[in-house]
């Protein structure tokens, strides 16, 4: 027992130190966002909120236009994470679960189109949009990347996990193609599901080259694109910069708390799988 | 019930897709639409690319030239420096769609820039522009040129100083003015050093040269020759970095993380002097404010009494879209911007961005005292070192260039002979340029 105590005891604050480094740096960016830009260099560090967040914000208003701009990154998100979660987990059903011609070579294909460096798409793929009419548009935004290989893979790694009997005892109950798929392989994927929601939700989030590329104007910009606009070549109001950072950071963590449940319960699961 | 949520998910999706779709599109119009009211001069709606307070100082000059041309005017991208790089080379290698009319690229970016894509960019020597050209300094001049055409309208510049903190010098009873070589400095930072414990310079050892290029360019060579032929065993080079390394080894070198690094050490005096371009007045101001009045600037040491102080880092100029249908009203207002010295003197006072149009020097700003540098004339000291700044050359293979200079100046901080280190540094560099080394 009391052995038992002292290594809960060394793991406690084990973990509080873990804890504590991890989230310095969101604590010290939240101050440096209520605190002039210059302050961030003082010594010794100012380590207490001071009372120049809200003109930051407004001034990152002025500067970037945040609420457009955080409210294009939330619609492009959303809208993302739903379609390509939807896309991503039929086709892996489908690389699970049917057999057809070519099946393995097509997934083998879609695997290996993970290792192409993401550069290299960007020139074709711009070219493509042009050429569309899609140019700072939000479709150019979303569409390109919505049958994403991971997050196939993933779900298709999960669904070969389901027994083939229960589909079949769910035909024999007479529950139709559709019914398959959406009551008894999604139900048994669940946590899948919420790993790849997030896994999605912060792809799209933090993703900056691609919609750097594809929009053109203020008015089209995302997160991270805008926060990086911040950055000329010698004045850089760091106070703007960290209130961006800050507000940005949120949607990101209330996404994964929203989730965490099913996440880390398939964590677990995936670990005692027998 | 779980499959209708699904269902209607999706389909909530889908349809706002189709309605973004329609909204979005509006920004990507041409601009150009038939004049309307009074005048019959077509309506022209320029589209440039620039970053940070390079944006205002476009603003500003479309505001001054509309007196006179109401139906030009301006929409401005306020984009990342390195940003508008991605943006600009993806644009021309996709043949040239989403470019704007105009866009700032550094100096050092432009001969790359021209060398992979000597169609992109409007040749201004055919619209008129080498009967202005003058009114620049020579090393600007060409920067912005290419086998004696121009393809970039020049505008800012970064003639470099030593920034210095009077109130350590004087703590430390060392007399700025008294400085003349880089001898002389180095005994200053010895004796600043010992008094009150701040460094003689910032740099961040291993990832930046910015102190090895200011001395080169100050001695009057680069990484390249003129003809682009490496240059890394010319001798001055080597003097170059000879003596940055007497700095290393008198410890008088603060090694910093990157940009912020040094306006770390900036703000907390940890520093004596910073040697860089005019621009960094601006960050001394916007980051040190408490510092008011404590600082000063005096020209780079020479390397030997009497020899040449001045010397450029940094610095960007305009360039414009070939293939725009509105090339023309962007040539008459880029003109207008570069040779109005009104306009530069705007861009001076209210975004701290030093012009190199000559004749803005005679403007009263730049004879102007400056209260946060304690009533110092420094515009006038940076106004009058830029004819003499020497030429530095770039080249396509700048970036590759500067990265073998970084680690040759790493070797040298780690106690390698300069001259060794160089050497070697030119081999490399010729592997990965094929281009011929200049021996000694």
């Amino acid at each position: 027992m009391k052995t038992n105590r002292i290594t809960s005891l060394f793991l406690f604050v084990g973990l509080l130190i873990g804890a504590i480094v991890s989230l310095f740096p969101f604590y010290w960016a939240a101050i440096a966002s209520t605190n002039e830009s210059g302050k961030v260099f003082s010594k010794p560090p100012v380590l207490l909120p001071g009372g120049k967040f809200i003109e930051n914000l407004s001034n990152l208003n002025d500067t970037i236009g945040i609420w457009r701009v955080m409210g294009n990154s939330l619609f492009v998100v959303i809208v993302y994470t739903a379609l390509s979660l939807t896309i991503c987990t039929m086709a892996g059903y489908a690389f699970a679960k049917f057999r057809f011609k070519g099946r393995n070579v097509l997934f083998a294909v879609f695997l290996l189109s993970m290792m192409v460096p993401y550069h290299a798409l960007v020139i074709p793929l711009f070219k493509m949009m042009a050429a569309w009419g899609w140019l700072n548009t939000y479709q150019a935004l979303i569409v390109p990347n919505l049958a994403y290989p991971f997050a196939i893979f993933l779900m298709r790694q999960n669904m070969l996990a389901v027994p083939d009997a229960m589909m079949e005892a769910g035909r024999i109950d007479g529950v139709s193609e559709a019914g398959l798929f959406t009551r008894i392989i999604l139900p048994s994927v669940k946590p899948a599901l919420a790993a790849t929601a997030i896994f999605l939700f912060m792809f799209q989030w933090n993703s900056f080259l691609w919609p750097l590329i594809a929009a053109q104007t203020k008015e089209m910009y995302t997160l991270p694109v805008a926060l990086s606009s911040l950055f000329g070549l010698s004045r850089i109001d760091y106070g703007q910069v960290m209130a961006g950072v800050t507000l940005a950071t949120g949607p990101i963590i209330l996404f994964f708390l929203l989730l965490q449940k099913h996440f880390i319960s398939g964590m677990l699961g995936s670990s005692v799988k027998e | 019930m779980s499959k209708w949520m699904k269902l209607s998910t999706v389909m909530l999706g889908i349809s706002l897709i189709a309605t973004a779709c329609g909204g979005a599109n509006n920004n990507n119009q041409p601009a150009a639409t038939p004049g309307t009211g009074d005048n019959n001069v077509e309506k022209v709606e320029l589209t440039a690319w620039a970053w940070n307070v390079n944006v205002g100082a476009l603003n500003e000059a479309m505001t001054m030239y509309q007196k006179d041309h109401p139906n030009v005017s301006i929409k401005v991208e306020d984009i990342g420096r390195l940003d508008v790089y991605d943006k600009l080379s993806t644009g021309l290698a996709a043949g040239g769609s989403g470019l704007p009319d105009i866009v700032l690229v550094e100096d050092d970016r432009i001969q790359g820039y021209l060398e992979a894509f000597p169609k992109g960019f409007q040749n201004l020597s055919d619209k008129g522009f080498d009967a202005k050209a003058d009114q620049f300094p020579a090393f600007k001049k060409e920067l912005t040129s290419k086998d004696g055409k121009f393809y970039a309208f020049p505008f800012d510049a970064g003639p470099t100083g030593m920034f210095y903190r009077k109130d350590i010098f004087e703590k430390a009873g060392v007399d700025a003015t008294k400085i003349e070589t880089w001898d002389d400095f180095l005994a200053a930072g010895q004796t600043i050093k010992s008094k009150t414990g701040a460094y003689a310079l910032p740099a961040d050892k291993f990832k930046d040269d910015a102190n090895f290029r200011m001395m080169m360019n100050e001695l009057g060579v680069y990484y390249f020759d003129k003809d682009g032929n490496i240059d890394f065993n010319n001798p001055k080079v080597v003097q170059a970095m000879a003596t940055l390394k007497k700095f290393g080894d008198a410890d008088l070198v603060k090694d910093v993380n990157g940009w912020d690094g040094i306006v770390s050490a900036t703000v907390d005096g940890s520093v004596a002097t910073i040697p860089f371009g005019a621009w960094y007045y601006g960050t001394i101001i916007d980051q040190a404010k408490d510092t008011k009045g404590k600082w000063g600037v005096f020209l780079l040491p020479a390397f030997e009494k009497g020899g040449n102080r001045a010397a450029n880092l940094g610095g960007s100029s305009w360039m414009l879209n070939a293939d725009s249908e509105r090339v023309d009203a962007a040539y008459g207002f880029m003109e207008y911007f570069s040779t109005t010295s009104a306009v530069q003197a705007v861009a001076m006072e209210k975004f701290g961005l030093f012009p190199s149009l000559q004749s803005t020097y005679s403007e009263p700003a730049f004879q102007a005292d400056n209260e946060f540098f304690g009533g110092q004339k420094i515009w006038k000291l940076f106004g009058d070192e830029m004819a003499n700044i020497p030429t530095p050359y770039y080249t396509k293979d700048y970036a590759m260039a500067m990265d073998e200079a970084v680690k040759a100046q790493a070797h040298v901080f780690m106690d390698k002979d300069p001259a060794k280190a160089l050497k070697e540094a030119a081999e490399r560099l010729a592997d990965r340029t094929k281009r011929a080394v200049n021996n000694g």
